[in-house]
């Protein structure tokens, strides 16, 4: 009896655990049903799928309270709090997930690059594989709509903005000098090697709040997260060295890139325009040491760059050349640390010191200047959930600048500036939908120096029309401290701003992208003077203005024919402004109203080999004749470039490179220098102005030796 | 005394009756994707892995039955869903078992996904990755047939642009065949596939 009574006990216990149904209906946003959700209780095996309208019905023996778990891909998971007793017929809404592919973002004034990016205009493999870029970032930069090819110069101009109106970021905290010395009229390259950089994000304007001192553009380039495998990098350039090299171990990896650029040789061969003493060298290294923590990431990433070049530069207003002897030192470093914690947490907080000296002789007359610029920066980012997130934080800014002016057995002038700038930004970014986000944000910054205070507003937000089309619009207010060049002489002035609308559409399907933009930039407080160039008694004041309003228009296609990527890039600008010491209102010098960019690249499986094709056109840009009355009337004939790339893979790891630019070899004509005063017959003689060498050629080899070919080997020994 | 043996029986069986509970979840779920039902057998693996939070393998399953589908034509809208569903799934696995040579080779596979999808984007990011997986994973399970077979055939994926020698490479896949034949998996569900695959691909070296 007592075995039957024990044995009836388990039956019950086993089978007897009262059973409860649970059901309902699992729906989206719209109220239509979700079919093939996944429904169960968490932590029990009692579970099921919904049907074709969405119903589920299931038995558990879980009792009481209990979380329900509803999963559908896309969608956000659902863990609902239930009683299992009188859970029945009830019905659960999913959100659909905003951190899909097709969710909108706010792309208004925003070019992305690299892994991270959804819609990914360039990637980081296109800096070295565009014809005519030449490994330069800034040079495949200015194949996007927005920018302006100033042959003469070298650096991104964007959007009727000087090249000084951009700022650049690596790892989100600032460099203040990101390009290499020069002198008038021989261009300039970006300091960064594309290999250690692994995404960027190109803003032509409307940025987020966390960026300020920059009143046109910024430019974030991130670092790599990880190294991916050891390696080693050899290149052999016709005009240069380069050698790479990454290590791992553990949670840490060291890349290092260091380059020896030497343009004599390939000088001697094709001869210059310009009169050198002695041609352009530099020694340049980078590294980049990451530890990755458990719930964090430190990097460190620091640049070295010696650099020396000694020309002897025409000019109208001499019968002799002015020799300028150049010597640039130049150091970064940067450090940053970004990690989570807490409950959705993310902290960033970063440091960078740069360090620049430039000796410079010009005849006999020296000049020696150094500049020591730090950026502090603390940022901090709390997600209340997918679609809600808040950041806010605070970047301290320190600027000194010496200079020492040695006039030939003369005096010596003393010039220089040191500036601080505290700054706090907040910013808000909130997905109402899947198709509707909005991004608000403010900056205040106090700059010590100029003793003001600014506040500037931004918002942005973005709308999806349809499945691949959707609508963005950013609004924001910029201010940044006058250049170097004003404030030495004068620390009375103030900042100069500019407001930005810009309205974008994109349109991007199955490797397909169009956008357009259109923007109105309302440029104001812009620093003028009144002197032939700027001295220690000019009178500076912020009564300049200007504007800028154009169309950019972007298309990408990487589909329509097969093994072929293409992009076109077409600008429209009307601009004007009265700074400087101009005497009214015109388009400056640096402007083309039209400007057409056709990049293309086509992979030729037999023969291993991806040839590419840029053609870069733009219209005259404005001159001032003073032999003319009306001020900036004279115009330049249109400017094009037609470069061609073949890199050959000849094996994986190798890769021969060769590139020529201006294949037509396009006479291009930047602009003209005229006489400070007029000849005999009263009519002001020019110059003009050319580039350094009408075409470049390039050859380059590459050799990556990595661990995996390596075990490779071994094991073919 | 009674007491003691019914409270005794009891333990054992509510564990005997976890034990089946858990085998039959996963019978049921491995026949579903058997035949041809994924999701079903997908959503089925991960209630499993809710209710055995101590288990690598629902998890596991949950990577491979997603990644596997990934790989289909007729889902390429979803593949970004699909990967992303599976890797969620694999760090889970991971987290309660690191340093398993499966999951190592589970990894490797949704990175090949993933290069599948846009090789010219993804292929110089995951490519390195996925060899430095295979050869991590070799070095903890030299004899694992999925860790040998594997490694060889995304070695072939990509010989035709590495010219990376294809001969050495069906040397390889054939010497995993007997490796899958000898290979005893623990239980009945730890990973056993991967012999038919191999197959196929020593049937194309010739």
């Amino acid at each position: 009896m007592k075995t039957i009574y024990t044995f009836l006990f388990f039956l019950v216990v086993l089978t007897g655990n009262a059973q409860q149904i649970v059901s309902g209906t699992v729906l989206d946003e719209k109220s239509k049903p979700i079919v093939g959700a996944n429904i169960f209780i968490d932590g029990t095996y009692d579970g099921t799928s919904s049907d074709e309208n969405g119903n589920f019905k299931f038995t558990t023996t879980a009792k009481g309270n209990q979380i329900l778990v509803i999963s559908f891909l896309t969608y956000e998971t659902l863990k609902a709090p239930i009683d299992v007793a009188t859970c029945q017929d009830k019905s659960f809404k999913l959100k659909e997930s905003v951190n899909t592919l097709d969710a909108v973002i706010v792309t208004a004034g925003t070019f992305d690059a690299g892994d991270k990016a959804r819609v990914s205009v360039l990637k980081p493999l296109d800096i070295v594989t565009t014809a005519g870029a030449m490994g330069d970032i800034v040079s495949a930069l200015q194949t996007l709509p927005g920018t302006q090819t100033v042959g003469e110069d070298g650096r991104l101009f964007v959007r009727g903005g000087e090249a000084d109106e951009t700022q650049t970021f690596v790892d989100g905290i600032r460099v203040a000098q990101p390009y290499g010395a020069t002198t008038a009229n021989v261009p300039t390259r970006g300091r960064f090697s594309p290999f250690l950089f692994s995404g960027m994000s190109f803003s032509t304007g409307g940025y987020s709040a966390e960026y300020g001192e920059a009143l046109s553009s910024v430019l974030l380039l991130n670092t790599q997260d990880e190294a991916v495998e050891e390696k080693t990098d050899i290149s052999l350039m016709t005009v240069g060295l380069g050698l790479a090299n990454t290590q791992k171990w553990g949670n840490n990896s060291l890349s290092f890139n260091s380059a020896y650029i030497n343009l004599a040789p390939y000088q001697k061969v094709f001869p210059q325009r310009a009169d050198w003493n002695k041609p352009f060298q530099s020694l340049s290294g980078e590294s980049v040491y990451r530890h990755s923590f458990t719930n964090g990431l430190f990097k460190l990433y620091a640049a070295f760059d010696a650099s020396q070049f000694d020309i002897n530069s025409e000019s109208i207003n001499n019968p002799d050349k002015i020799r300028v002897d150049l010597d640039n030192n130049n150091f970064y470093l940067n450090s940053s640390y970004k990690g989570n914690f807490g409950s959705q947490w993310q902290l960033f907080t970063g440091l960078s010191y740069g360090y620049s000296q430039n000796k410079i002789g010009i005849d006999s007359d020296n000049v020696a200047n150094s500049e020591h610029s730090s950026h502090l920066k603390l940022k901090l980012k709390k997600s209340f959930s997918d679609r809600v997130k808040l950041s806010f934080g605070g970047d301290y800014f320190i600027t000194k600048f010496d200079e020492e002016f040695k006039a030939y057995e003369g005096n010596t002038f003393n010039s220089g500036y040191d500036a601080n700038i505290a700054a706090f930004f907040t910013e808000a970014d909130i997905f109402f939908s899947k198709k509707f986000a909005v991004k608000l944000g403010a900056r205040i910054s106090n700059n010590d120096l100029l003793q003001e205070t600014v506040i500037a507003p931004r918002a942005s937000l973005a709308y999806k029309i349809s499945k691949n089309g959707q609508f963005s619009f950013a609004y924001g207010s910029f201010t940044q401290a006058p250049r170097q060049d004003y404030l030495k002489y004068a620390d009375y002035l103030d900042s100069e701003k500019a407001q930005h609308y810009i309205l974008n559409y994109q349109y991007s399907k199955d490797r397909r992208t169009f956008r357009a933009e259109v923007y109105f930039k309302d440029y104001s407080d812009l620093v003028k003077y009144d002197t032939e160039a700027t001295q220690f008694n000019s009178d500076f004041n912020n009564s300049g203005t200007g504007y800028a309003r154009g169309l950019d228009v972007f298309w990408r296609d990487n589909k329509t024919i097969k093994n072929v990527e293409y992009w076109i890039s077409y600008s429209y600008i009307d601009t004007q402004r009265n700074y400087k010491n101009f005497t009214a209102e015109v388009t400056p010098s640096f402007v083309a109203n039209h400007s057409l960019s056709v990049v293309s690249k086509w992979w030729i499986n037999k023969l291993k080999s991806q040839v590419s094709i840029t053609n870069s056109f733009s219209t005259g840009r404005p001159f001032n004749n003073p032999n003319e009355t009306q001020f900036m009337n004279g115009r330049t004939k249109g400017y094009n470039n037609l470069s061609l790339g073949w890199a050959y893979l000849m094996t994986q790891q190798k890769i021969l490179y060769f590139s020529v630019s201006n294949v037509l070899g396009t006479a291009n004509v930047f602009g003209y220098e005229y006489a400070n005063s007029p000849n005999t017959d009263g009519v002001y003689n020019r110059r003009t102005i050319r580039p350094t060498a009408d075409q470049f050629f390039f050859v380059g080899f590459f050799w990556t030796i990595s661990e995996n070919k390596k075990e490779n080997q071994l094991d073919n020994l | 005394m009674t007491k003691i043996i019914t409270t005794i029986a009891l333990f054992v069986c509510s564990l005997l009756s976890a034990q089946t509970q858990f085998e039959q979840g996963m019978g049921r779920s491995l026949g579903l994707w058997g035949e041809g039902k994924a999701q079903e057998a997908s959503d089925l693996m991960e209630r499993i892995s809710a209710a055995e939070k101590t288990n690598w393998l629902p998890n596991y399953y949950v990577a491979l039955i997603n990644t596997t589908e990934a790989f289909k034509p007729a889902n390429k809208a979803k593949v970004a869903a699909l990967l992303e569903k599976a890797q969620n799934a694999q760090d889970a696995a991971t987290m309660i078992s690191p340093n398993n040579p499966e999951l190592m080779v589970m990894q490797a596979m949704i990175y090949t996904a993933m290069i599948v999808q846009d090789p010219m984007v993804n292929g110089m990011k995951y490519s390195p990755k996925v060899m430095e997986l295979y050869t991590k994973a070799r070095i903890i399970a030299p004899e694992n047939p999925r860790v040998v077979f594997s490694k060889a055939d995304f070695e072939m994926g990509g010989a035709q642009w590495t010219g990376a020698d294809v001969k050495k490479l069906c040397e390889e896949i054939a010497s995993s065949i007997p490796l899958f034949e000898r290979f005893k998996p623990e239980t009945p569900f730890h990973p056993n596939w991967g012999l038919e695959r191999a197959q196929q691909s020593l049937k194309n070296c010739k």
